[in-house]
């Protein structure tokens, strides 16, 4: 049965439905209080995961084994004294690969990975990344160093990937035991080197599933797409976008050269262009962006947030700062509201519950 | 929040030599304190009634029956993120 976790500022809600993915019932919400910044459900045993935080009492991750009835929180999950470091934020938790027992892999701010092998009981520093001989030249974005995108190879066992903002993107050979930065074409232009080694402000990575050679990333300065495991990037725009500025994106795990944005005007104003909430669907790789926003609402202004979009093979999901949550069944050629008068959106995860 | 993270218990009796060992035999008690070991800023203990911040700290030494309350501190009117 598909469904679809939405992190909010107070909570977490669950949206379900059948396979034609037309009616959603909205539950929750669940972990009252919490700011969910991401929630996601394991695909090897159905847990459900969140990067949890409160302005009080700090930040964390918590674990549901019973969809969402009852859950167990971590324990502390501290950076080592030496670095000087006390975690900020947790941003995303990424489950391991199939028979990866146990393991999963959780990102934080300030720029910092952690890695768990007790499904979540507690979390070791990944030391080669907040020990990286780059880590001099990051720099926070506004919503901290945040370390908010993980992504694991599913062909290859030890390759990995990770995005901080405003580090860029770093890429293991080895399991995460040591990081080669990978920004080469894409550019910082808030930098007096437009294209330094690291420094980027990637917004959201995502490695596409069935063709894990193919990187995509929505940046602070564009759109850009790797076919080299992110050796090189060509950067997207010009080309149909009304603005390379915008959070998340999402994939389609059936078309490789298919992907979606939500531009917003630029950085000093983050809001949809146009008074409309536009997404821009590619189905070339990038060459092209066409507006496919019918069923979504006009006029509008919206944001939404990195976290706050997903795909799965029946759908591409997405949630605003408004509250609303918007799907499409076909590819972007149409979209409806399926939960709307939710607290403002933080994350968007989709899954099935075994 | 705290009582949701202890399972729904509002209510613990402990004993203990001083206000932080009572907090951190609690099982919130990581969420009581960061990881360095410190109150979290906008958490008040109040034992009997006094704010502990008044009244010696967190370190301050228990010798009876006194009740220790947590109360998340008033933060109302921020105008992001809560």
């Amino acid at each position: 049965m598909p469904f679809v976790l939405v992190g909010t500022r107070k909570g977490l809600f669950v949206l379900s439905s059948d396979e034609e993915r037309r009616d959603w019932e909205v539950s929750g919400p669940l972990l009252k209080g919490w700011e969910v910044f991401h929630a996601v459900a394991d695909p090897r045993d159905g847990a459900l995961y969140t990067a949890t935080n409160s302005f009080v009492y700090g930040a964390t991750v918590h674990r549901s084994a019973d969809r969402g009835e009852t859950w167990t929180r971590a324990e502390e999950i501290e950076l080592p004294e030496e670095t000087g470091l006390t975690l900020e934020k947790t941003w995303h938790v990424e489950p391991g690969r199939e028979g990866e027992e146990g393991r999963l892999w959780l990102g934080g701010a300030p720029g910092v990975l952690f890695r768990s092998d007790d499904a979540g009981t507690t979390w070791q520093t990944v030391e080669s990344l907040v020990g990286h001989e780059t880590r001099d030249k990051w720099n926070p974005g506004a919503g901290g160093m945040c370390c908010h995108s993980i992504q694991l190879d599913p062909d290859d066992s030890e390759r990995m990937y990770v995005a901080i903002s405003a580090a860029g993107t770093f890429r293991s050979e080895d399991g995460g035991e040591s990081w080669t930065p990978a920004n080469s074409g894409v550019a910082a232009d808030f930098m007096p080197d437009p294209f330094p080694e690291v420094g980027q402000c990637v917004h959201k990575l995502l490695v596409h599933p069935a063709r894990p050679e193919r990187l995509w990333q929505q940046n602070h300065c564009g759109v850009y797409r790797s076919d080299d495991h992110g050796r090189n990037w060509e950067r997207l725009e010009g080309n149909g976008l009304p603005s390379g500025f915008g959070f998340p994106i999402a994939l389609d795990p059936d078309d490789a050269d298919a992907a979606f944005v939500i531009p917003e005007e630029g950085a000093e104003n983050r809001v949809t262009p146009d008074g409309r909430l536009g997404v821009y669907r590619t189905r070339d790789g990038g060459a092209s962006w066409q507006l496919a926003s019918d069923g979504l609402p006009e006029p509008a202004w919206c944001a939404v947030l990195r976290e706050a979009a997903s795909f799965d093979g029946g759908g591409v999901y997405f949630g605003t700062q408004s509250g609303s949550v918007f799907m499409t069944a076909d590819g972007g050629d149409s979209w409806s509201e399926a939960a709307s008068q939710l607290p403002p959106i933080l994350s968007v995860e989709a899954a099935n519950w075994p | 929040m705290l009582a949701a993270e202890a399972g729904g218990q509002r209510r613990f009796e402990v004993e203990a030599d001083t206000v932080a060992d009572a907090l951190r035999s609690l099982p919130v008690s990581n969420l009581v304190f960061d990881e360095r070991g410190d109150l979290r800023r906008l958490v008040n203990v109040y034992v009997d009634g006094v704010d502990i911040r008044d009244r010696g700290g967190i370190e301050q030494p228990l010798t009876g029956a006194e009740e220790i309350r947590l109360v998340a501190a008033i933060a109302g009117g921020a105008a992001y993120s809560t």
